[in-house]
């Protein structure tokens, strides 16, 4: 196998990862602090690509602006639906929380065919990144590159974010102990809001941002929450570097295996999962459960 | 004692004409909810327009056409409201059915049942070749689509052929069955790749380059769909319809993946739409398109047009019969030699043997014009029903 190749698809393998990884890490962020496995989020995700698709109206050029209204609706959308669903549901048994996001995922389903239609809706790329790019003699999708970029910033701006500021530090210490966090005079309600609006508009962003290069139907909502699911059982639920951990390993296995045996090349991810299962249940970067005392 | 008399008089006074013009009841099956409720829904639109038209002009043997329409959902779900259609509302008709797996599933049920079914949407082959006596079916299949593609690949002068198809039945068997038949049209062919993405895939980027990589000459294709739109899309910017002189992709022409891509869709490629809203230039099937555009807002996908052609040709096939009985109603769709049906799209003629209809099939190269918002076929290219007819299984 030539290097160039090798290169070339380690990009492909790239480019997948980083919507994987946009998909998946608020998916995490969210089971981390509240505690609340999110069925809901590959509805979330299909939604952002909607949206954009809503407010382009038909002009790919718009991208940027786009991108960034998405992103703040996808906030606004997340907030609300922790204040007014998720909230009433914290301190009852975990089940109550299952149903009440599954609900949500049928609930958005049956909402987008209602505004969108069951119809394929699809939109390309700007003018400006409709065209390959020569990655040493073999041509590769200019837009791949912002999607790559753009899960880099996530990522670094996700870091800063958690270990560099006062909200950041409180984040993590939802994680690890909340009744303590609110002894402390914490504004935990709030919190768990802001997290929560936070992974939301990570889904919506990652979402849109792969319409100019996918088609969205109501139908990519449950093939998106499996995929998320595989990243962070990979990865380890409620670890942020375990998404991006995860994704990258998703993302290359795929890229990679479609060229060893393309037959079997689906497998391979399960494989993965699989193993991952047996020797490490609570995900490469998870911690494992805490011993009750 | 005399009274009783009057009550059958009067039964036939009053309840004569009810009785003569009892509705002939039909029970439509297709895919409502769901990833694929956008091709049931056009199925249904297809259906509703005949039914009007039928009703229109008085109906069928002097009898009002009245169809329920149902939601298939899976395999399961969809025989238990077949049962229900034939055992609670007493259909004389079972009708429509997009997805394979649900046709495959349905069929055995409607037979059993002796309730005549005509299927208009799912392809695969392995529906009439069940030979099942009741079981119909008035659109093309997916072995006719891949033997019409062999047809056109075999005069290329292309060997070297990949293929890239979703991993499930239909996308296993259209690969088979076009290969083997190019095999025999022009055995010097080679395969170098093939792919197999997960049907309903998102991302098909790390398939393509290893498609690329193979250096095929040529390219077949049986993604449909959502996974066509985004195939398409991640392959131009990939220089993939650049680099492979041929590409070709039965269901290709579907306006539920040409109107998504809009002015995206790469030139040149040759698909096949079943039955394309443009084809034939006939007044039959302008007035079809013009009518369909007026009341649905839409032009005619191929499977809605598919749904309208084959309760047409069920009505004349009961018509003919002068019954609904299913035995008369069977003995008229293949005495004769088979009906022969001049619907919308064509002459469709149903072989006697195993109920498959045979017609001649559109296909085209795409191009995008000022007229369309989306790429139409231009030009087209139209393959002989005789091209298409394979051997059955099914004696007679």
């Amino acid at each position: 196998m030539d290097p160039s190749f090798v290169i070339l698809q380690f990009l492909t393998g790239l480019a997948y990862a980083s919507s994987l990884f946009l998909l998946a890490v608020g998916l995490s962020l969210i089971f981390g602090a509240l505690g609340i496995v999110n069925f809901a989020h590959g509805s979330f995700y299909m939604l952002g690509a909607y949206l954009l698709y809503w407010v382009l109206r038909g002009n790919p050029e718009g991208l940027w602006w786009g991108l960034v209204v998405v992103a703040a609706l996808g906030f606004a959308i997340g907030a609300t639906t922790e204040r007014l669903l998720l909230r009433p549901v914290y301190n009852r048994p975990e089940h109550y929380q299952i149903l009440l996001t599954y609900a949500l995922l049928l609930v958005i389903e049956d909402g987008v065919k209602l505004l969108f239609g069951a119809a394929y809706k699809s939109l390309g790329p700007p003018a400006s990144l409709a065209y390959p790019v020569w990655v040493f003699g073999a041509p590769f999708p200019a837009y791949y590159f912002v999607q790559i970029a753009l899960a880099l910033v996530v990522a670094g701006g996700l870091w800063f974010f958690l270990q560099r500021t006062r909200t950041g530090t409180l984040v993590r210490a939802a994680t690890q102990d909340r009744e303590m966090l609110e002894a402390l005079g914490v504004n935990v309600p709030r919190l768990l809001t802001v997290v929560f609006a936070l992974g939301i508009a990570l889904a919506t962003l990652g979402g849109a941002a792969t319409l100019p290069m996918q088609t969205v139907s109501p139908g990519i909502a449950v093939e998106a929450v499996i995929s998320a699911f595989i990243v962070v059982v990979v990865g380890g639920l409620g670890s942020v570097w375990g998404a991006l951990l995860g994704a990258f390993l998703i993302g290359e296995i795929q890229a990679f295996g479609v060229l060893v045996l393309p037959e079997f090349a689906i497998a391979f991810v399960y494989l993965l999962m699989v193993v991952v299962l047996l020797v490490r249940p609570w995900g490469l970067l998870g911690r494992p459960p805490a011993v009750r005392t | 004692m005399k009274r009783w008399i009057w009550i059958p008089a009067l039964m036939i006074a009053f309840g004569g004409p009810a009785l003569a013009a009892e509705p002939i009841k039909i029970g439509a099956l297709y895919m409502l909810s769901g990833n694929f409720a956008n091709y049931g829904i056009s199925s249904k639109q297809g259906v509703q327009l005949a039914v009007e038209e039928i009703n229109a002009r008085g109906g069928i043997l002097g009898r009002p056409v009245e169809v329920v329409f149902v939601d298939h959902g899976k395999p399961d779900q969809a025989v238990r409201e077949a049962k229900r259609l034939i055992l609670e509302n007493k259909v004389n008709f079972l009708f429509g059915i997009d997805s394979s797996s649900v046709s495959l599933a349905v069929a055995p049920v409607a037979n059993e049942y002796k309730v005549p079914l005509v299927v208009t949407h799912a392809a695969t082959p392995r529906l009439t070749e069940m030979c099942l006596p009741y079981v119909f079916r008035t659109s093309n299949n997916a072995r006719m689509d891949s033997w019409a593609a062999a047809a056109f690949a075999a005069k290329q002068p292309y060997k070297r052929w990949a293929n890239i198809g979703p991993d499930y039945e239909f996308g296993r068997v259209s690969w088979e069955d076009f290969i083997t038949r190019l095999k025999e049209l022009k055995p010097d062919v080679e395969v170098v790749s093939e792919q197999w993405p997960k049907f309903g895939s998102s991302d098909y980027s790390s398939y393509i380059t290893a498609l690329m990589r193979a250096k095929p000459e040529a390219v077949f294709s049986s993604l449909w769909g959502g996974d066509f739109v985004s195939f398409a899309k991640q392959a131009i910017p990939f220089g993939f319809f650049k680099t492979i002189k041929f590409y070709t992709n039965p269901t290709g022409g579907a306006l539920q993946a040409l109107e998504p891509l809009g002015k995206n869709t790469p030139e040149g490629m040759l698909v096949s739409a079943r039955y394309w809203f443009l084809y034939p230039e006939t007044d039959a099937n302008k007035a079809f398109v013009k009518k369909f555009h007026d009341k649905f807002g839409d032009y005619p996908s191929y499977n809605a047009g598919e749904a309208y052609s084959g309760m047409m040709m069920l009505a004349a096939a009961i018509e003919k019969a002068g019954s609904t009985d299913p035995d008369v109603v069977k003995a008229a769709f293949e005495a004769d030699g088979g009906l022969k049906f001049e619907s919308i799209e064509g002459l469709k003629w149903m072989r006697p043997a195993d109920h498959q209809v045979f017609e001649d099939l559109v296909w085209g190269y795409t191009k995008n014009t000022d007229k369309y918002p989306f790429a139409i076929l231009d030009p087209i290219v139209v393959v002989p029903a005789k091209d298409t007819i394979y051997p059955t299984e099914c004696a007679k």
